[in-house]
């Protein structure tokens, strides 16, 4: 680890830039900003107060089971409905409890990991939430709660999509804004400008003989010079993110504080992502996905199948709020959801069915964190939705939208959440 | 499950009565004529339906001018074989040629290579032992032999929309083994027989009970998963008028629908329905009563499920706009829908006759074009260039890069068809072409293991730019790149007398235009 104090240009310590002044062609226009490293210095005395946050959107695939998360131990209704995938109180002695946050709530074993972020008050958990659309389809509550408005289908841009093509960027001229760690683009960041899903950050490039490269290039930009939409503005952000991407060290990055990102998609995605915050190439948003939550069968929370997901998730988030919040780095929000939360009663095959309300995680450097946050409904009977399920008492877009109002720059809310029937409350989820 | 007998729709254009001179817009020529003509097409392609004019009526279309779009419409890549096939049969001869896809014989070459992948026959008991990998790697093998190869290719097109329509993770277990004995028992049969037919065998397909937890279903807390997937994706669609209610009294009639476990001699991993997990109560399915059974006529349940769902009007309505977004667009006029859903219900559920129906000439004349998914354009790519294929491995890692690698996708929905999930990432594709041009049987430069293309053959007789860049207008288009593109590949092939290297990659560059990525 490198000391940060001695180098002009302390959060790309790590990143030795490959080739930036060879650039070529297309090149120039991402080497204008890509090397912005010397002017950015400036900035970064005051960057948390001048700049705005790069967002993460992580989603859960699938419906996660957020009362295995973050457990309502004090909710005897909880260990009713669950005989055997209910996760034991904290003060039990067995094996697999819960840990204790606030003498009602518990994490979950395998989301220790998240422990020294909320302790530092960075994370927050948001419990009974999510989005009030009825649906138990993961397909329309997935579509739905990433555009931004209950049961709409005609609405097919992202509430961060919308975001970003409703502020202006965060340097001039930016090459990429939105990343999808995806091969297809996640309906959060359709509409957004200068947005690609690009499934590995390191690896994006054209292949074929290395000498015909920069006539291939301008050939195909040319070739789709004004091609219809989408595919003219991905071919032009296409070339132009190979040739910026190229500037930074993806391979040879080395996380800050000693975090070690586990092994797997999710900790690749997360720990190129901070690579790419920290280049600070303009990039605003990020979507990342973790699939494998629908657990109807065999679940496996205490130490199976979902025990083994929590883990990899705890693990790559606090490696990933290790290495951003060592040393010098933009501020970010990250939020996890999932489309919908599972029934509260289990299964009969060891397993959890669709459900409703769910809980949230948020961390960031301005997070009012180390605390969940809840209005809690209650798993007893006449309390839950539908007769089966966890309620919504808090909008899942309440988190968002104050996020986006006060870290993402973004006043205009209605633009981000168009739906007339909403009104965002601001739930104080911010320390800064 | 003999076949159907369907009255066949009357032809919607008689091939022979001389046809009104079209407008512009109705051939491929004036669709993708002009970038602004492009891209007014994508902004009407995204209307909502309701902008959508209803079909013109026959006469205003010309279906000789329509059969290049036909048949990229019901193929998996335009190739001048197929061209010539439409041109000599005309518009409805050469859909009806195809929809009797049993008759057409099958190419020699595909016979032999997938004579040679034993686990493509094998039944569950003999492909449990195996190693998956070899499991999974014949069929994915087998799958893109048929795509580029067969000659019955709107068969092929719809063996491609029913495996994502009856979505399986190939990853999940047992799954691993199974979807083989699926693709072979359940896909295959009935792609182009009836719904009612395909519907039975899917939910009698050991490779989907598992993968929707309904193997481990029992009476008393039954499991939702296949229950809820049967109504939301497979039959009414999400808003198809069902509630959680349904859901739950669906699941319950399908208590006891699992698969016979191992060391059950030939029944092992085949259809079981297995009594004593059987909810024996009355339930209520979208208003009808199912009546209390006993335990051992209680797959009766299930069955009377099935039939509710194959004569319900929101099935005919959701299977018909899903087949219309297949072949037309991802905003198929209503009126189509509506056509294509009555021809569902009059004939229950005949697939051909949809289909008939879905591509009528005037309908298709008016469909704008659609965006190739990662597989579509891949395989049409290999086949515009007639790409010899050893071995299709190396083709799998890079569909796998491109996140379309057949049967992984996870969740059952299937892979999505949309133009804002796959339009951004449009760089395997280009990496793609390049590499397939590189080969000569190996990876050598870059190139593809096990695909040669031969450059030399494709441009044989064209000798200057302007020559190749024809060839590759009339071979790959059918003549119908627009001129600016054309003139962006003759330009790459300045000066003259080009290499070969610079041909080569010429060719990858046709198959990287945008006109290309379209269909």
């Amino acid at each position: 680890m490198m000391n940060p104090d001695t180098h002009a240009c302390p959060e790309y310590r790590e990143l030795s830039r490959r080739g930036f002044m060879a650039l070529t062609g297309a090149g120039l226009a991402a080497a204008a900003i890509a090397p912005a490293c010397f002017p950015r210095v400036a900035l970064a005395k005051d960057y948390r107060s001048s700049m705005r946050d790069v967002v993460i959107q992580v989603y859960l695939r699938g419906a996660s089971d957020g009362l295995s998360m973050c457990v309502p131990w004090g909710d005897n209704a909880y260990y009713a409905a669950r005989p055997t995938l209910a996760v034991p109180r904290p003060d039990s002695g067995q094996a697999n409890r819960c840990t204790d946050l606030n003498g009602f709530f518990g994490l979950a074993e395998p989301l220790l990991p998240l422990l020294p972020a909320y302790q530092d008050g960075k994370l927050l958990i948001v419990h009974a939430t999510g989005s009030h659309d009825p649906s138990r389809s993961h397909f329309d509550a997935q579509r739905f709660m990433e555009v931004g408005k209950p049961n709409d289908p005609a609405l097919g841009t992202g509430w961060l999509g919308r975001h970003l093509a409703g502020v202006g960027p965060m340097i001039q001229n930016p090459l990429l804004r939105g990343v999808g760690i995806a091969t297809g683009l996640q309906r959060t960041l359709v509409g957004g400008p200068q947005t690609l899903p690009i499934p590995n950050l390191d690896t994006f490039g054209l292949t074929g003989f290395t000498t015909s490269i920069p006539s291939r290039s301008s050939a195909l930009t040319s070739l789709y010079t004004g091609a219809a939409a989408p595919l003219g503005a991905a071919a032009t952000d296409t070339i132009n993110t190979i040739d910026l991407l190229n500037t930074i060290e993806f391979a040879g990055y080395v996380p800050a504080g000693g975090a070690v990102y586990p092994s797997g998609a999710f900790g690749l995605a997360l720990k190129q992502s901070a690579a790419l915050i920290k280049a600070q190439v303009g990039v605003e948003a990020i979507a990342i996905d973790v699939g494998g939550w629908d657990t109807h069968d065999q679940q496996g929370n205490l130490t199976g199948f979902m025990a083994g997901l929590m883990n990899t998730l705890a693990l790559t988030l606090a490696a990933f709020y290790r290495d951003m919040t060592t040393g010098v780095a933009p501020t970010f929000s990250l939020v996890v959801m999932s489309e919908f939360g599972r029934r509260v009663a289990e299964n009969g095959s060891a397993g959890t069915e669709h459900g409703h309300g769910n809980c949230m995680f948020v961390m960031g450097n301005c997070i009012d964190g180390g605390r969940v946050l809840a209005n809690w409904p209650g798993l007893g009977a006449g309390q839950l939705f539908e007769n089966r399920d966890l309620q919504v008492t808090i909008d899942y877009r309440d988190i968002l939208a104050e996020i986006v109002s006060s870290r993402m720059g973004n006043p205009n809310l209605a633009s981000v959440f168009p739906d007339p029937a909403y009104t965002p409350v601001f739930r104080n989820v911010l320390a800064c | 499950m003999a076949e159907r007998t369907v009255v066949a729709e009357a032809p919607a254009t008689p091939p022979h009565e001389p046809h009104v001179p079209h407008e512009p817009r109705l051939t491929r020529r004036g669709l993708i004529g002009s970038a602004a003509a492009l891209a007014g097409l994508w902004s009407m392609a995204t209307q909502e339906s309701a902008h959508a004019a209803p079909p013109a009526v026959a006469a205003d279309v010309d279906p000789g001018a329509l059969l290049p779009k036909l048949v990229r419409r019901i193929t998996l890549g335009l190739t001048p074989a197929e061209l010539t096939l439409a041109q000599n049969l005309g518009y409805d001869g050469y859909l009806e040629y195809h929809l009797n896809h049993a008759a057409i014989p099958e190419d020699a070459n595909l016979t032999t290579r997938l004579s040679a992948l034993t686990t493509l026959n094998m039944i569950p008991l003999d492909l449990f032992p195996l190693q998956a990998g070899q499991v999974i790697g014949e069929l994915s093998e087998a799958q893109l032999l048929r795509a580029i190869l067969s000659k019955r290719q709107l068969f092929e097109r719809m063996v491609e929309f029913w495996t994502d329509h009856f979505n399986i993770d190939i990853t999940k277990g047992d799954d691993r083994y199974l979807k083989t004995y699926d693709d072979r028992t359940v896909i295959r049969p009935f792609a182009l027989d009836t719904f009612p037919n395909l519907l039975n065998a899917s939910a009698r397909s050991t490779a989907m009970l598992y993968y929707l937890d309904n193997t481990g279903s029992i009476a008393g807390n039954a499991n939702e998963n296949y229950a809820r997937e049967l109504l939301e994706l497979h039959t009414l669609g999400a808003d198809g008028g069902y509630t959680q209610t349904d859901v739950e009294q669906v699941a319950r009639c399908l208590t006891g629908w699992t698969m016979w476990g191992r060391g059950q001699g030939t029944n092992t991993g085949t259809f079981r329905y297995d009594s004593t997990r059987h909810d024996t109560g009355q339930k209520v399915v979208l208003g009808h009563v199912i009546p209390a059974r006993s335990a051992a006529a209680g797959i009766q349940d299930g069955v009377d499920v099935l039939n509710i769902l194959i004569d319900h009007p929101n099935t005919a309505r959701y299977l018909a706009t899903k087949m219309c977004k297949w072949f037309l667009s991802e905003n198929p006029p209503t009126s189509v829908i509506n056509a294509v859903a009555g021809v569902y219900t009059a004939t229950r559920g005949d697939i051909k006759a949809m289909l008939r129906e879905v591509l009528k000439a005037n309908v298709v004349a008016e469909a704008p074009l659609k965006y190739k998914r990662p597989f579509h354009m891949f395989v049409s790519g290999l086949r515009a260039v007639n790409a010899q294929v050893a071995t299709t491995s190396a083709i799998r890692t890079q569909l796998t890069g491109a996140g379309h690698q057949q049967f992984y996708w996870p969740t059952p929905d299937g892979y999505p068809d949309k133009v804002d999930f796959w339009g951004g990432f449009i760089l395997p594709r280009w990496n793609f072409a390049a590499s397939m041009m590189n080969s000569a049987g190996s990876q050598t430069n870059g190139g593809i293991n096990g695909v040669t293309v031969d450059h030399a053959a494709f441009f044989a007789g064209a000798t200057t730019a302007d020559a190749m860049a024809d060839r590759i207008n009339t071979t790959i288009f059918a003549g119908e790149l627009p001129t600016a593109e054309r003139n962006r590949l003759r330009d790459y092939l300045l000066p003259n007398a080009p290499t070969t290297l610079r041909q080569r990659e010429a060719l990858g560059l046709a198959l990287s235009t945008p006109s290309f990525q379209w269909y």
